[in-house]
């Protein structure tokens, strides 16, 4: 019995104990918020806009993820989002008639030329990165600015809103019941779960963050594999955009500012390994629904928005803390334990 | 010194970039080249100056401070607070100034504790402390804009040390601020170079293990960057509050990447051990002579953070390719040896 449970742990899905330890951290959060307010958090209208809310910040943080995970960072995905967005509303306010009327064509024109824009920043990313070997947290800071910029001079700083009714049903509708873009969520959680765990460049991107020189020893084409990286993440910013829009029924140059913070503080606390070389999707997507939790269960206890700040940064560096304790506590039993054999 | 290198220099390319883009905004208006507009570039640049001097060092460390806004917006706007709380002596300047550097450098500490304490990397501890420390301003001490602030600080914005009407009729002032500022700038530089404290900053930016093994105390060097760095923030976040007249907990948030940029484009490496004050001044004064005077080459304002994200992307790129080519140089040298032999 043992023995086949020992088995289940490492190879099921509890064998990453980050996993396990999130598990535990959700049901503890939710039992707790349950119990002290089960009228407004413990409630299917709460669990319904949590279901809206969670997916785009889930996205970018699953776009931070892959860039962390060969050791770099992606600053600029909240400025991606937002200049694909903003394209996107551009081309269909432009091309919806007088009474706001538009053929689903050019939403799909729109939507098309959005994520293009996501991939042509992402490219902007992996080349500046890969091949001219800016340090990540430079060239992502450099074009956070600058796609910041562009989309701040091309609007004039004005947010464009007033999207199209197909568009706005797209960020507030169900599929069969369960809220569209939260299907959007687990079909990118998914698809990169795959890339990451099944495929060669997934492989490539573990072995590159655990230790580029060995990669680089290995005829790797690490280069190509950083820079697919980041055009992914360009790709999934502008995807988390083009939700946001649709959600809000508006674009503009400045929404989510503080949605850097949230998705490196999500990332982390998903258990991804800042140096890179360690993380798994199923931890990101649990530990923004987590945060969420917390947010929601602090405004149904009617706590300031601030104080759900000041969470947020405590829940990180508390995390990183008892990450440390526990590191070393596993290392001295292991040095206990290969002293006591010989 | 040898000619070639000095050209290479980051601190030359920037001052050679100074003075082009001088040329440039001076041959499209005449309103470039006077006093007023030169001391107007210098006053927008005090508070920035000061938070790039910290971020500067930390980043010689080999780390990375996004909290410092946020510490210097703490620290202005609690010492506010308490001189109108507890009745401090309205006209005193030194009192909230003093009031603010304690506050930054216990601030500072708590940074020291999360990074030092329990090893966590420099850019997630800050990031946490950052949101730590803005969501207990803003719940505890206060969220509210102070549009009267103690006299003392509010007499203080006007403090110039020269002032006359120019012939045009424009009000030129240079603020008394400048005399400090210049005896920082200067202290922290000396500190940099000449002090073992300085010098084991360079060598921890140069490699944690090395500094170890050089009998260097990592930990005590990173506590004290970090309170140094706190007690800077403080200082600027009073003088923000002081030159604006009016404390606004929400102010300087967000101004970090600016001020990073801004180190960064004055030469220091990201990767540490590297860095001069000199470059420091010239990329604050370069970031901020173009965001003053882009109006001037009849660029709209709109269009400003665009423009300094081209020249932060156009700055990294020259360092970036400078370095590989050193490197292949170096690679190049070492195989040439091998041959030879």
């Amino acid at each position: 019995m043992n023995e086949r449970l020992q088995r289940l742990s490492t190879h099921g899905l509890l064998a990453d104990r980050k996993v396990t330890q999130l598990i535990g951290f959700t049901l503890l959060i939710f039992i707790l918020f349950s119990t002290f307010s089960p009228n407004i958090f413990f409630s299917p209208q709460n669990f319904r806009s949590m279901a809206y809310q969670v997916p785009e910040i889930a996205i970018l943080s699953i776009a931070v993820m892959l860039s962390m995970l060969t050791g770099g960072i992606d600053l600029s995905i909240v400025s991606i989002s937002n200049a694909s967005a903003l394209v996107a509303a551009y081309i269909m306010t432009q091309n919806s008639s007088e009474s706001g009327q538009i053929s689903t064509t050019w939403i799909l024109i729109a939507c098309f030329l959005g994520i293009i824009l996501g991939l042509l920043c992402g490219a902007i990313n992996a080349f500046l990165i890969a091949f001219l070997n800016v340090t990540p947290i430079l060239a992502t800071l450099a074009t956070l600015t600058l796609f910041n910029g562009i989309a701040i001079g091309m609007t004039n700083g004005i947010s464009v809103s007033d999207l199209p009714e197909q568009f706005i049903r797209l960020g507030n509708g169900t599929f069969f019941g369960i809220p569209t873009p939260f299907v959007l969520m687990i079909i990118v959680a998914a698809g990169v779960g795959y890339l990451i765990n099944r495929t060669g460049l997934g492989l490539k991107i573990f072995l590159i963050g655990t230790n580029r020189k060995a990669a680089q020893y290995s005829v790797m084409a690490d280069k190509k594999v950083i820079a697919w990286t980041y055009i992914v993440s360009g790709f999934l910013s502008a995807l988390a955009g083009l939700i946001i829009a649709a959600r809000t029924s508006a674009a503009s140059p400045d929404f989510g500012n503080s949605y850097i913070l949230l998705a490196i503080v999500i990332v982390v606390l998903g258990g991804v390994n800042p140096m890179g070389g360690f993380g798994t999707v199923t931890g990101v997507v649990l530990a923004t629904i987590v945060l969420q939790m917390v947010a929601s269960g602090f405004n149904a206890l009617r706590f300031s928005q601030f104080f759900y700040l000041a969470a947020q940064g405590g829940v990180l560096v508390l995390v990183m803390m008892v990450n440390t304790i526990l590191e070393q506590r596993r290392a001295r039993a292991s040095v206990t334990k290969s002293l006591g054999k010989i | 010194m040898n000619f070639g290198k000095l050209l290479r220099r980051n601190e030359t390319v920037l001052i050679i970039a100074i003075v082009l883009f001088s040329i440039l905004i001076g041959s499209r208006s005449s309103e470039f080249f006077t006093l007023a507009n030169l001391f107007d570039i210098l006053r927008s640049s005090f508070v920035q100056l000061l938070f790039a001097l910290g971020v500067l060092i930390v980043i010689i460390s080999g780390g990375i401070d996004v909290s410092f806004p946020i510490v210097g917006i703490f620290a202005g706007y609690t010492a506010v607070v308490i001189m109108r709380n507890f009745k401090l002596d309205e006209e005193s300047l030194l009192i909230p100034i003093v009031l603010a550097i304690v506050i930054g450098v216990l601030l500072g500490g708590l940074n020291a504790i999360a990074i030092t304490g329990f090893g966590i990397p420099t850019l997630i501890a800050t990031l946490g402390t950052a949101g730590i420390f803005k969501g207990v301003m803003l719940s505890f001490i206060g969220a509210s804009f102070i549009s009267n602030i103690p006299v003392g600080l509010d007499d203080f914005s006007t403090a110039d040390l020269i002032k006359f009407e120019s012939d045009a009729g424009l009000l030129v002032r240079l603020h008394v601020l400048i005399i400090p500022i210049v005896i920082i700038t200067v202290l922290v530089s000396l500190m940099l170079t000449r002090t073992l404290f300085g010098r084991s900053i360079y060598a921890l930016g140069g490699g944690v293990e090395p500094t170890r093994r050089l009998g260097i105390s990592v930990k005590r060097t990173q506590t004290k960057i970090y309170m140094l760095v706190g007690g800077l923030s403080g200082l600027a976040g009073i003088l923000y509050i002081s030159l604006q007249r009016k404390a606004n907990p929400y102010d300087l948030a967000g101004s970090e990447l600016d001020v990073i940029a801004a180190v960064v484009l004055g030469g220091a490496s990201i990767m540490g051990g590297y860095g001069t004050v000199f470059g420091t001044v010239l990329g604050v004064l370069f970031i901020n002579m173009i965001k003053n005077n882009l109006v001037l080459l009849g660029v709209s304002s709109s269009w400003q953070r665009a423009a300094v994200g081209v020249l932060l992307v156009i700055g990294i790129t020259i360092q970036a390719v400078t370095e590989n080519r050193k490197l292949k140089r170096q690679r190049v040298a070492t195989s040439g040896e091998v041959d030879s032999k």
